[in-house]
């Protein structure tokens, strides 16, 4: 019962990690987008777009695996 | 239950915080408290809801390392039978005993200074119900009592014994237990062991296989407690010496340093020629000797390569570990920094990236791998040094021990002395285990336990300290205390759990640092959307530092927040202080009993000394013979002496000894009376004579007007007057002093300049008290204090808002000393001083108190130094990593490599800090 409970707790913070951090991926691959379609000569390459996304994109998962079994914790509790 | 695991491959606070998360998630774990330089988990849990191998598992699957034990042989299905635990109704069976059945026992009873303390002893003895007889032996410190186990039991014996202010001392063994598996088979082995006759106490710890018994030998044998054991399927033996423990502790220190070593050439020969290769096309003329084929591309991917898989590894196992669990910490941050760098620079090496991709980072990540392994090792070697004091103790046990049998010497291991073998020493021996002389004199070097330089001299009746050095005569000696009952292990056990604790300041630590790694995460993060977004532009980037890519630009800054982040010192900072601290107080003969200790006696403001022991010597003196007739003053004075000649009183015995010493003959006495509290009643040469007290001359209609205010003067100055009378007249006064130590009055000033109030204690009159507290320059005294009222007297001070610290010599003042905020006991030795008091002085000098106050303010400022050290290097390296001053000075000015530098030097810098206590003088 109680591994059941903890696998599905681990699902869901796994699932909120990985949204929140697409989310956080998204708004800077959108910015930069955004950024270079303002501007007549773009301030940033392709490379420096898909680099950056992926390097976002491990932060915030190391930050939000790190906060988010917490707060599922307590919610489901 | 309570167990304790060695966990291997913690580094830091954030591992700290790993393996406390990992356990306490645990379902029936109640609490975990977690050591990163013992290297160890103290957990307490429910066996009915886990056992050992779930915590361990739940450790391993961490990242980390427990200590190996064997498999569990038995499958699943049996296991439950195998370790079937044995029921408390057994337990309870076996204990019943029939009425009118008599049992002997005899109690180790410590705190007895005369004949009238075991007098007192056996009365309250013979007082309780169920008690057939009561004999105590004073020399041995013994109480032979038979009793009806039905109607009285050994618990309530004891209670009896030390309400009246005596403390009943048991025996201690450790027992090493083979054949445990699980949490079900240490109850097992507890539960047999308490239902032995005798056994007051026994812990089993499954992790360490070990059994940590408390008994009355009176009782029961070690041999008995074994047979128990092995009577239930385990094996048990008399452990190895602690050598063997602190030789594979030592191997496998050795072991981390050789690596770290290693890596630490591997990575410096590897960031030599990478470093030149790429800094050469940036400074072309200085590094004009660089060899082109260094800036080879292949060769710098290639050697690159070399420092991230094999000096590098570590941190990216460390970080897969953690991940896995979903748990992070430092490895993450130079796994994150390093990979960064490393992968950028292949993709550069490989891809057309485009414009702003030309520099490489080889360079930054080997010399982050560099720097951090530099900080690693050098923290190895430190944290071994730290732990110095503890092994050079170890060190001072004598391995084997030279015994009388039959008459004959025969040499055996130390481990093999019984109590009670006659020992013999050599000049220039070691003395290998606690006794007390029989034959022979010496003087003996005790300063590896006291610190004291000087050598005792030692003669018969003296009690003798094992692992101390004979100098100069041959000995033999009784032993009297073995094993890990001898003083220095005693000593050692105390040292060990002292550097095991935690000072309360360390929450605060533990607290930053186990959040940090998020923190700085999260700074990373914000770090690089700024300047990705707003700063790489608003400050032009490309002109000032010439990166094109704002990514790339962007990356630096947040490799370098985190790998400057890294809080390796934080964790460090508190236990290596206490390790340090606590070895030179043991170094110096004061035993700290850990960082709670060492915090509190900072705070203390009120130092309450007790009289008798402590400020005195505890022996008093003759002083003063004053004739009030007719009779000449060494007439009187052999009269006294002649009267007291047959008292076990200490005052009496100084009289006696004042008439030795000045050659006054010691007139014969008969009939002697000895009338509690008053005084003595005997005969010589036909008078009748009363030596004591007021009352005892009331008593009888003795005048004593005459004798008053003599008698007041005596008293004013400190001084026990006793009045003297033959027949039905007062002829005179004896007046006996204990005199004060020689370092009193130094120590008492000292510790008054220090802003903390000093307090006398004592049992005496208000005038004589007075007397005392005056020479020495004591302002507060408490009076006419008895020993049980004396924990009251500490209550009152505190409730006046005091920290209160009492010193005392542990044997009428324990409650007091557990009552008090800190309790010192000086004199060590006896069992009460080790269990009632937080500070153990083992010498009976006042100045200890002094030093020991010294050594923790000295402590305790180390503790603050470190943390300040190692939250200043986060606090201003962060924003400067993060490029607050970019704007202003238009250049990074914390590389990543620089980054990783600092930070290894703040570790450096906390442990070495702590070092230097070693060098301070605490006297």
């Amino acid at each position: 019962m109680n591994e059941q409970s903890a696998s599905r707790r681990g699902k869901y913070a796994l699932i909120a990690s990985l949204a929140s951090s697409l989310l956080l991926v998204i708004i800077f691959a959108v910015l930069s987008v955004f950024v270079n379609s303002s501007r007549t000569v773009p301030l940033y390459s392709q490379v420096d777009i898909i680099a950056g996304t992926i390097f976002v994109f491990v932060l915030s998962m190391i930050v939000s695996a790190s906060i988010w079994p917490g707060i599922i914790e307590k919610r489901i509790s | 239950m309570q167990t304790k695991i060695k966990v291997y491959g913690m580094t830091c606070m954030h591992c700290h915080q790993r393996v406390t998360d990992a356990i306490s998630a645990i379902e029936g774990v109640s609490s975990v408290e977690v050591n990163l330089e013992d290297e160890s988990a103290e957990v307490e849990f429910d066996p009915d809801k886990t056992d050992i191998n779930q915590i361990k598992q739940a450790v391993v699957d961490a990242g980390y390392e427990v200590e190996e034990e064997e498999a569990c042989p038995l499958p699943a299905e049996t296991e439950q039978e195998a370790c079937k635990i044995i029921p408390d109704e057994e337990l309870e069976e076996t204990t019943k005993t029939e009425s009118g059945h008599v049992d002997d026992i005899v109690f180790r009873v410590s705190g007895m200074t005369c004949a009238s303390c075991a007098q007192n002893i056996e009365k309250i003895l013979k007082k309780q119900a169920g008690v057939i007889s009561a004999s105590v032996n004073l020399p041995m410190s013994k109480a032979a009592v038979s009793y009806e186990p039905a109607r009285i039991s050994r618990e309530e014996m004891e209670q009896a014994i030390e309400s009246i202010g005596y403390h009943v001392v048991h025996e201690r063994t450790t027992l090493d237990v083979g054949g445990m598996t699980c949490a079900s088979c240490a109850m097992n082995v507890e539960k047999v062991l308490k239902r032995q006759k005798g056994v007051i106490s026994a812990s089993v710890n499954v992790s360490t296989a070990k059994a940590r018994i408390e008994y009355n030998s009176s009782l029961l044998s070690v041999e008995d407690m074994i047979s128990a054991i092995e009577g239930i399927g385990y094996s048990a033996s008399i452990p190895a010496g602690r050598e063997e423990t602190e030789d594979r502790e030592r191997k496998e220190r050795e072991e981390e340093i050789r690596s770290q070593r290693n890596n630490l050439i591997l990575s410096v020969v590897i960031a030599v020629p990478v470093l030149l290769g790429s800094m050469k096309d940036i400074f072309p003329d200085l590094l004009w000797f660089v060899p082109e084929f260094l800036t080879n591309v292949n060769l710098l991917f290639i050697l690159s390569t070399i420092a991230m898989v094999f000096p590098g590894r570590q941190f990216f196992i460390g970080t897969y570990r953690g991940l896995k669990h979903g748990v992070t910490d430092m490895n993450l941050l130079i796994a994150t920094g390093t990979g960064a760098a490393y992968i950028v620079s292949v993709a550069a090496s490989y891809l057309d990236l485009g414009p702003g991709y030309e520099h490489l980072y080889y360079d930054t990540a080997v010399l982050l791998i560099t720097f951090i392994v530099l900080g690693r090792y050098l923290e190895a070697r430190a944290k071994g040094r730290t732990s110095e004091s503890i092994k050079k103790l170890i060190g001072l046990q004598a391995k084997t021990a030279r015994i009388i049998v039959n008459g004959e010497e025969k040499e055996v291991p130390v481990e093999d002395v019984e109590v009670g073998d006659i020992v013999f020493v050599r000049p220039g021996e070691k003395i290998p285990v606690d006794g007390v002389v029989i034959e022979g004199s010496s003087a003996v070097d005790e300063s590896m336990i006291t610190g004291e330089s000087i050598p005792v001299e030692k003669k018969k009746n003296d009690e003798v300290i094992g692992s101390t050095l004979n100098k100069s005569g041959a000995m033999k000696f009784r032993a009297t205390n073995v094993g890990a009952d001898t003083a220095l292990a005693r000593i050692i056990e105390l040292v060990e759990n002292a550097q095991n604790s935690k000072a309360p300041i360390q929450r605060i630590a533990d607290v930053v640092a186990g959040h940090f790694i998020l923190v700085v995460h999260v700074l990373a993060l914000i770090a690089f959307f700024f300047w990705y977004f707003v700063g790489f532009e608003a400050f032009n980037v490309p002109v000032n530092s010439g990166l094109l890519s704002p990514f790339l630009f962007a990356l630096l800054i947040s490799i370098t927040v985190l790998v400057i982040s890294c809080p390796c010192a934080v964790g460090l900072a508190t236990p290596a202080a206490i390790m340090v601290g606590t070895g030179k107080g043991a170094e110096n003969g004061i035993l700290i009993k850990g960082g709670e200790a060492l915090e509190r006696t900072l705070k203390v403001d009120t130092i309450v000394f007790d009289k008798t022991g402590t400020l005195t010597k505890g022996e008093p003196e003759l002083t003063d013979v004053i004739s009030l007739a007719d009779v000449e003053e060494d007439r009187i004075l052999a009269i006294a002496s002649g009267a007291e000649k047959g008292s076990e009183h200490p005052l009496g015995e100084a009289i006696v000894r004042g008439a030795q010493e000045r050659n006054v003959e010691i007139a014969n006495a008969e009939d002697f009376k000895s009338i509690a509290g008053r005084g003595i009643e005997a005969s010589v040469e036909d008078s009748r004579i009363l030596l004591g007290t007021r009352k005892l001359m009331e008593d009888n209609n003795i005048d004593i007007s005459s004798a008053e205010k003599k008698m007041e003067e005596l008293e004013a100055q400190g001084k026990t007057a006793m009045l003297a009378a033959s027949g039905d007249r007062v002829i005179g006064l004896v007046a006996v002093a204990d005199t004060l130590k020689e370092n009193s009055k130094e120590a008492v000033e000292k510790i008054r300049d220090m802003g903390i109030e000093v307090v006398m204690i004592t049992g005496d009159n208000r005038r004589t008290a007075d007397a005392i507290a005056n020479s020495i320059g004591i302002e507060r005294v408490l009076a006419e204090v008895l020993p049980e009222d004396k924990a009251a007297e500490i209550l009152k001070l505190q409730d006046e808002g005091r920290i209160v610290a009492m010193v005392g010599d542990g044997i009428n003042d324990a409650p007091a000393l557990t009552q008090s905020d800190i309790g010192i006991a000086m004199g060590a030795g006896t069992d009460v001083a080790m269990e009632s008091a937080q500070i153990v002085l083992i010498k009976n000098d006042l100045r200890d108190v002094l030093a020991a106050i010294r050594l923790s303010r000295l402590t305790m400022s180390k503790i603050k130094q470190n943390l300040f050290w190692a939250f200043g290097y986060n606090s201003i390296g962060i924003p400067i990593a993060a490029g607050l001053f970019y704007p202003f000075v238009h250049t990074i000015l914390i590389t990543p490599a620089l980054a990783a530098a600092f930070m290894a030097m703040s570790s450096i810098s906390v442990t070495t800090n702590s070092l230097l206590m070693k060098r301070k003088s605490i006297k």
